[in-house]
């Protein structure tokens, strides 16, 4: 028996066709960058691009690609070709992306842990929010070692140190003076957790009533231990956001960020044509676009600045430009071996 | 999408005429903040509101809607 159930929800949405075997095409709209390579591929022309550029810009609540369920012939080339997993496509349950048969993009981004130092300068770089360093810092106090003591019986309680200590490590009871009692005080203690030994109160108190030494430099090598000093943490990279767009790689101080790419190209950017509306800077998923600053006034710079490091050839800035001053050039594919002609061709077309 | 203007809300100020990058392409002087010399482009202000022309000009980048200080012109 063959049966037909199609469903299209919201923004995000499925095509599902149950014959001798159940295929299925998912859509996740918040994962596609629309550079409109699904619609260039689909065999049947059932994908239509929208009007990405107005969608991003505007937050406009309308999915970035419409799929004529009636065309579709749910073929998965659209999932093959899509270079970010927007459309997942899956026989019987399992996605294509594990079987063999079909190519397979050759792209992938990691974080070697044993190398990364965690200074979180991926996560902050990263275009598409991907990426999250969790870290636990060293106690501060096992940093450090001396002596602190407040002779009480000196102490005026005048507030100074309190105020001066850089670490918030001293802290003093106040009170209103009574007859009774007339101290502006009752107490007044060093928290040697938190205190670093750097003797600015001891130099600032006015009636020297702090004796503090600080034994970092003199004896550290015996009081410390080093493993103390050690940041742990991990790194986790989200495939699903993740575009390969290697500014990881780029920005990372200690090579622990390794990425490889599917497309090799090259960006060709009309300076003149282009006015500057910001459309590319807007909808590149890599951040690969930016509007130059001049270093002093009257300097003539570029109209928009393009660095190639981090761009993907995605395409998505040559769909959307209005004046058609960007042209994307894909000289490379890499992909994973078929047997069939068709895909292998399909694939090929993608180079410009 | 369509672009669409309404011109109970629009003050005049031309920014979507500038901003517009067919506009500029078209008429290259209203980059300068000038007025377009053609009825060629997508939108002027006529009037002191702002009037569509060639509506069908129109990439849909969204340039004119982010820059709209009133929410006259937008796609939708």
């Amino acid at each position: 028996m063959v049966s037909n159930t199609k469903e299209v929800k919201d923004l995000d949405f499925d095509v599902t066709r149950s014959a001798d075997e159940e295929r299925k095409l998912a859509f996740k709209d918040e994962v596609c960058i629309g550079c409109g390579i699904c619609e260039k591929v689909c065999p049947v022309e059932a994908i239509e691009l929208g009007d990405v550029g107005a969608i991003v810009r505007t937050e406009a609540d309308e999915a970035k690609i419409c799929v004529d369920e009636n065309k579709c012939v749910l073929c998965g080339m659209c999932s093959v070709g899509c270079p970010v997993d927007a459309l997942e496509f899956t026989i019987d349950g399992e996605s294509i992306k594990n079987m063999d048969v079909y190519p397979q993009y050759l792209s992938s981004a990691e974080i070697d842990d044993e190398t990364c130092i965690y200074c979180k300068a991926c996560e902050a770089a990263c275009p598409r929010e991907a990426i999250t360093i969790a870290r636990e810092l060293p106690e501060r106090e096992k940093l450090v070692t001396g002596e602190i003591e407040i002779d009480k019986d000196t102490c005026i309680y005048c507030g100074v140190c309190e105020e001066m200590c850089p670490a918030d490590a001293i802290t003093m009871d106040s009170k209103i003076p009574t007859s009774a009692d007339p101290s502006v005080a009752s107490d007044i203690n060093v928290d040697t957790d938190k205190c670093v030994y750097c003797l600015i109160c001891k130099k600032s108190c006015p009636v020297d009533a702090i004796m503090a030494a600080c034994r970092t430099c003199s004896y550290g090598e015996y009081d410390l231990d080093p493993a103390d000093a050690e940041i742990k943490g991990s790194s986790f990279i989200d495939d699903d956001l993740c575009v390969r767009c290697g500014w990881c790689e780029e920005i990372c101080p200690v090579d622990a960020a390794k990425v490889k790419k599917p497309f090799k190209g090259e960006i060709i950017v009309d300076q003149d044509k282009c006015s500057t509306c910001g459309a590319c800077v807007d909808i590149c998923p890599c951040d690969v676009y930016s509007f130059p600053q001049p270093d002093e006034s009257g300097q003539i710079v570029d109209k928009v600045f393009k660095d190639e490091t981090y761009c993907i050839y995605c395409g998505a800035c040559e769909n959307v430009c209005p004046v058609d001053a960007i042209e994307v050039k894909r000289t490379d594919v890499d992909y994973t071996p078929t047997k069939s002609k068709s895909w292998k061709n399909k694939m090929e077309s993608l180079k410009t | 999408m369509e672009l669409k203007v309404e011109q109970d809300n629009c003050l005049g100020c031309g920014v979507c005429v500038v901003a517009c990058p067919i506009n500029v392409s078209i008429s290259p002087e209203v980059a300068g903040g000038h007025g377009s010399k053609t009825e060629e482009v997508i939108m002027m202000v006529e009037n002191g509101v702002i009037k569509l022309f060639s509506p069908n000009k129109c990439t849909k980048c969204g340039t004119c809607q982010l820059f709209c200080p009133t929410d006259a012109i937008w796609l939708e």
